[in-house]
């Protein structure tokens, strides 16, 4: 890369069961902007040197609908000056806002970004409120519209994953999650945002006392001759998060806090009836530009839209599972679709500077079939 | 005076279902209990009852909205709140010392209007308002609800001495229309009027059974349907109530009962049913009762429990010939040369002439005790029509000739009947031995009463059109079980015509349990069976027709459901102008359940009512999904406030909580629309719908329910025919349909799925067995 795109800044909201949790009630574009706000104000960025805002969301429809970038520019008080911009890879799409202004800089199109992404599913139902397949297409390539469930089954019958394993592995998320938020290590990156009179600050998601035994008593979820539960896979979620992206020279001349360096991005499509293998091409296409090797990387994170999904990652890769989701990953913490690229790609900077280690991947699988990855280096 | 907010104390089955009750009739309610020491959660009984209540199945509550309107507290940090409520429960435990301790705290709280009740059902009134002022005791009365208090009918009011008339008015008409409840006037007598006789007649029969070697299911088969009893019989009642209840209840029933009172000859300690109330078989709320259900191996099997020798055996359906006799009339049945027929005579001669013998002592008239009877045992008759059924001669006689008393009210009937009609007026026999007229109170209009007054303007097999009065006429299914066929269609079609030449309204209606069950599936089986498929499509083609004529008529069509409104007696309500509801109407498109879909115009009204609600989120899709998971889930809702959440009622039409006003509440409806100037609705404008992608995107969820086990083979056949329907078939979403577009898709689907072998096997399993097929 000829100029250097570091990240500034990483911040989220709570992440709470959707139907159920503590932000059923908050409008997804308020939830952002919350969250947006609360990113500038920490970062220290000046508002209107900011270029743009890019937003991701999964299923830009209802009070997802409109440009919601736009808007929640407005709603968090930025200049209007700032552009705005909602862009959808699924799963990937707060990934894909941070590789799009990663992109913009480096061809000189600007300074600092913001590279968000919500979900609240909740009020915008997965598959959105109007899902009109093709149906030629449906018919030609069923893993066009395949449930995601049902992907994951199908790659825990490639992998010959059991149930007890993807169990164990659910328990894992859970307990390193709770480890984490005892400890206090989630706080700074939530900003805490106010509904119903209280503030919510802290994450609903994680069941710090769920066991293997408890999750054995579920009924598969997708398949009834299924292994895969709702115990292993991530909850629907409501939850924003953030980054701010700059060119490294301009981070530098403002003071910012640099927390990475970007290194490689990719993008890659794979077998949409297996897309939860998707990680694997992407991760070593950006590896590759990178110019490392898997077992120089010392911070990993691996979305885990289900137990089985992120297992088989792991496994094709042969990635070491010490390394990977040290503070919990979505089982636990919960996977709003549109939010989840920015968290686990800020999360990796972060961590890359809490550790003080040296390179990091985020990376994570998306519906239809596609993986999408991020190496980051120490700044 | 007017209850705008209520309370009651003691949240146990009673107290906690009452409340309910009430907060369905709109009422917010304070439900109290005691504070248990030491607890965390001062009101955590009250609460405990609300979450039980929530899940309980038969639900207490009608809606959501009923249920927060309760609000749970304890009588150690509440009672003052109390002052600000009209209508006071009071529901605890059957000790006079705890009642009047409570009513001596509550004194000074109540306000000088309100009302304070006691639901006790054992101890007199005079007893609870002992000790109490003037004022107290002019505002108080009992009220006795049955269990469970939503769906048992009767409600029992004693007043005394010094109970204010106004007040007791209010709590009267409140309960009538309001809660929906039977009202019986009672006397402050021991056990009121239901469970004075019932409680002898479950006494008589066990008795009975054991002098005569009876098993239980050939005692129930007595004790049931031949006298109009519900199926569970005794035993099966006793299973149902607590088997361990009874000696409470005979006990204080006992301590206050007369001296003379035949009670007291009859009442005895079963030692088999002592043994079993200790070995823990008390009824379903235990291990189980004299019918056992045993999951052992993973069946269910029911059973039943041997009367001499304590052993259990597979429960089987058995065939009682002088059960069977009943159909040749009651006596036929006491008349019965066998040890059932013995059964039959000595169970019901006591309870009949204990019942005749407490007139005019426990209520004013046998009116009274025949309502009580019915409503709160849900007995079809009450004793003084079953002793009519008899024969009031030969009953007197038998009697007489047994040696036994023959009560005066009974000699007094001799040569005649306890009720007659007499000029269309339903009479009965009053204490002095004169007929007086069975006064209906204002609101009440029943069309058997008009059917003892009238002829109807039109007749079938399956249905007849009554004139109601008022320019309204009242078309009524008369078919078993109100089930539709064409010969109902046929009528509805001849009725449309005659109301609208001569009548100014029309009122759908009958005083069947059920408004009708829907289409007659033997008709259907049967002409498919023959392969008639030109004879089935002209039914369904007939049921459209009609429907359709009977939505765009001239004048104003009000159904009036009340019980199960499933199928096409579901669709008939989405037709009519307005619906005026029972409160207690099951409603639902139920087609699936038997390889169908609903195809008289059901999925189209609901498809157009779906579209048009303005709350819906928006796009094509919306609408389409929420009537395709309602009809291919087949949802029943389960009341009338239900049934709007699942849009089978607007939000704007009727509901009546007295079963008894629905049909006076009907016909002022339609006479309101008949002032307002009625005019038929338009057609509907153009129907946009988003075609065959809706169809793919609807069979993705069902295939995805199929591999998650939550739907068979045969359900995604005729899950792909109900959304080729609702998604408008090969249109394209830019190509508006016509009404009658959708009508035929609704044919075509329905015609393509009764040739297939998956829907007949469903239709003849729902027929044998009377449930659907999983298949």
């Amino acid at each position: 890369m000829n100029t250097n795109v570091v990240i500034a800044g990483y911040a989220r909201s709570p992440f709470h069961f959707a139907k159920k949790g503590a932000l059923t009630k908050v409008r997804p574009d308020d939830l952002v902007a919350n969250t947006v706000k609360g990113l500038v104000e920490r970062s220290g960025v000046d508002p209107s040197d900011i270029e743009d805002l890019i937003l991701g969301c999964a299923f830009p429809e209802g009070e997802q609908g409109l440009n919601m970038a736009r808007l929640v520019v407005m709603l968090a008080g930025l200049p209007r000056s700032v552009a705005g911009t909602t862009v959808n890879r699924f799963c990937g799409s707060s990934m894909q806002s941070i590789h799009m202004a990663a992109g913009a800089i480096q061809l000189g199109a600007g300074d600092v970004f913001v590279c968000a992404g919500v979900e609240s599913m909740t009020r915008v139902p997965m598959m959105g409120f109007n899902p009109l397949p093709n149906p030629a297409l449906a018919d030609a390539e069923p893993g066009a519209y395949m449930a995601m469930g049902t992907t994951a089954e199908n790659l825990a019958r490639k992998y010959q994953i059991t149930r007890q394993a993807q169990e164990e592995f659910a328990v894992e998320s859970h307990r390193k999650a709770a480890a984490a938020q005892q400890a206090g290590k989630l706080d700074d990156e939530i900003v805490p945002i106010k509904t119903g009179g209280e503030s919510v600050d802290k994450d609903g998601c994680i069941r710090p006392d769920t066991s293997v035994d408890a999750l054995a008593e579920l009924r598969p979820a997708f398949d009834e001759e299924g292994t895969v539960t709702a115990g292993t896979s991530s909850p629907l979620t409501d939850g924003a998060s953030a980054t701010l992206v700059a060119s490294e020279e301009y981070a530098k001349a403002n003071g910012l806090t640099i927390l990475a360096r970007l290194k490689s991005v990719a993008v890659a499509g794979c077998d949409p009836t297996i897309m939860g293998i998707g990680p694997v091409g992407a991760t070593r296409k950006a590896l590759k530009r990178a110019g490392v090797e898997l077992s120089d990387i010392d911070i990993i994170e691996s979305n885990e839209a289900f137990a089985v999904q992120s297992m088989s990652v792991a496994q094709e890769l042969g990635m070491d599972l010490s390394k990977a989701n040290l503070d919990g990953g979505a089982i636990a913490l919960g996977h709003p679709l549109g939010a989840t690229g920015a968290r686990i790609t800020g999360k990796a900077a972060a961590l890359l500077q809490r550790e003080g280690k040296e390179l990091a991947l985020s990376t994570q699988c998306i519906g239809g079939g596609q993986g999408i990855a991020t190496v980051l280096e120490a700044a | 005076m007017e209850i705008k907010k209520a309370a009651v104390i003691g949240a146990g089955v009673m107290g906690s279902g009452i409340a309910a009750h009430i907060a369905n009739a709109g009422v917010p309610v304070t439900l109290l209990d005691i504070a248990p020491e030491g607890a965390d959660d001062r009101d955590a009984i009250a609460k405990g009852a609300l979450t039980r209540m929530a899940k309980a199945d038969p639900a207490p509550f009608m809606s959501r909205a009923a249920q927060k309107l309760v609000t749970p507290g304890n009588i150690e940090d509440h009672l003052e709140t109390l002052g600000e409520c009209d209508w006071i429960v009071e529901a605890v435990i059957e000790n006079p010392k705890i009642k009047h301790e409570l009513y001596g705290r509550l004194e000074p709280i109540v306000k000088p209007e309100a009302v304070v009740s006691s639901n006790t059902s054992t101890i007199p009134l005079s007893i609870l308002t002992e000790g109490r002022s003037d004022a107290f005791r002019s505002s108080f009365m009992v009220t006795h609800f049955f269990n469970p208090p939503r769906y048992m009918r009767l409600l029992e009011i004693v007043s005394g001495p010094s109970t204010d008339q106004a007040k007791l008015d209010a709590i009267h008409r409140f309960a009538d229309m309001r809660l929906g409840k039977g009202v019986v006037m009672a006397k402050d007598t021991p056990g009121f009027v239901a469970n004075r006789i019932g409680t002898f007649w479950i006494q008589a029969g066990l008795n009975e059974a054991f002098d005569l070697g009876l098993s239980v299911e050939e005692a129930d088969a007595i004790a049931s349907r031949p006298m109009g009893v519900p199926k569970t019989g005794i035993f099966g009642l006793m299973d149902l109530v607590g088997i361990d209840l009874m000696p409470h209840i005979a006990k204080s029933l006992l301590a206050t009962l007369p001296e003379n009172d035949a009670y007291r000859d009859i009442f005895r300690v079963e030692p088999f049913i002592e043994t079993m109330i200790s070995d823990g078989y008390i009824g379903r709320k235990g291990k189980g009762g004299f019918y056992r259900l045993n999951l052992e191996a993973g069946g269910r099997v029911k059973e039943s429990i041997n009367l001499k020798t304590g052993e259990w055996s597979k429960s089987e359906k058995i065939k009682v010939d002088a059960a069977e006799a009943g159909r040749q009339g009651l006596r036929a049945v006491v008349d019965h040369d066998s040890r059932p027929g013995e059964y039959a005579w000595r169970m019901l001669s006591q309870t009949l002439s204990y019942a005749a013998f407490l007139v005019p002592e426990i209520a004013d008239s046998i009116v009274d005790v025949d309502d009580a009877m019915k409503l709160g045992y849900a007995w079809k008759y009450g004793p003084f029509e079953l002793i009519d059924q008899l024969g009031v001669d030969y009953f007197a006689d038998r009697l007489q000739q047994q040696g036994r008393p023959v009560p005066d009210l009974l000699e007094k009937a001799r040569g005649r009947s306890f009720y007659r009609v007499e000029d269309g007026a339903l009479q009965y026999l009053g204490v002095e031995g004169d007929y007086a007229d069975v006064v209906r109170p204002d609101g009440v209009l029943l069309l058997a009463d008009i059917k003892r007054q009238s002829e109807p303007l039109l007749k079938n097999g399956s249905a007849a059109l009554w004139d109601i009065g008022g320019g309204v006429t009242c078309f009524e299914f008369t078919a078993k079980m109100n089930t539709l066929d064409d010969q109902v269609m046929e009528l509805l079609a001849r009725a449309l015509d005659l109301t609208g030449r001569s009548h100014k309204a029309m009122v759908v209606y009958n005083e069947g349990t059920n408004f009708s069950v829907g289409a007659n599936l033997g008709l259907a089986m049967f002409a498919a069976n023959i392969a008639m498929w030109g004879q089935v499509e002209a039914l369904v083609k007939g049921g459209q027709d009609t429907y359709k004529a009977l939505k765009y008529a001239p004048f104003p069509v009000v159904s009036a459901p009340s019980g199960m409104a499933l199928g096409g007696g579901c669709e008939i309500m989405l037709h009519s102008d307005a619906v005026q509801a029972h409160a207690e109407t099951y409603c639902g498109l139920v087609e699936v359940g038997v390889g169908v879909i609903p195809a008289w115009g059901g999925s189209k009204e609901m498809l157009l009512r779906a579209i048009a609600n303005k709350r819906r989120p928006g796009g094509p899709m919306p609408p389409v999904a929420q009537v395709f998971e309602t009809i291919g889930t087949a949802k029943v809702a389960r009341s009338a406030q239900q049934a709007k959440e699942l849009m089978y009622l607007k939000p704007d039409d009727g509901v009546t909580m007295n079963r008894d006003r629905l049909l006076a509440d009907a016909k002022a409806r339609a006479l309101a629309l008949v002032e307002a100037e009625y005019q038929p609705p338009a057609p509907p404008d153009e129907i946009m719908l988003p075609g065959p992608s809706a169809r793919a995107g609807l069979n993705m969820v069902v295939s995805d329910l199929a591999a998650q086990g939550k739907a068979t083979p045969h359900d995604i056949v005729v899950s792909d025919a109900l959304a080729t329907v609702l998604s408008g078939g090969d249109h394209d979403v830019t190509e508006p349909l016509a009404e009658d577009e959708l009508l035929t898709l609704e044919r075509e689907a329905f015609m393509s799925l009764v040739k297939t072998s998956g829907t007949l096997d469903r239709i003849e399993h729902m027929l044998e067995t009377g449930k659907p097929l999983r298949n």
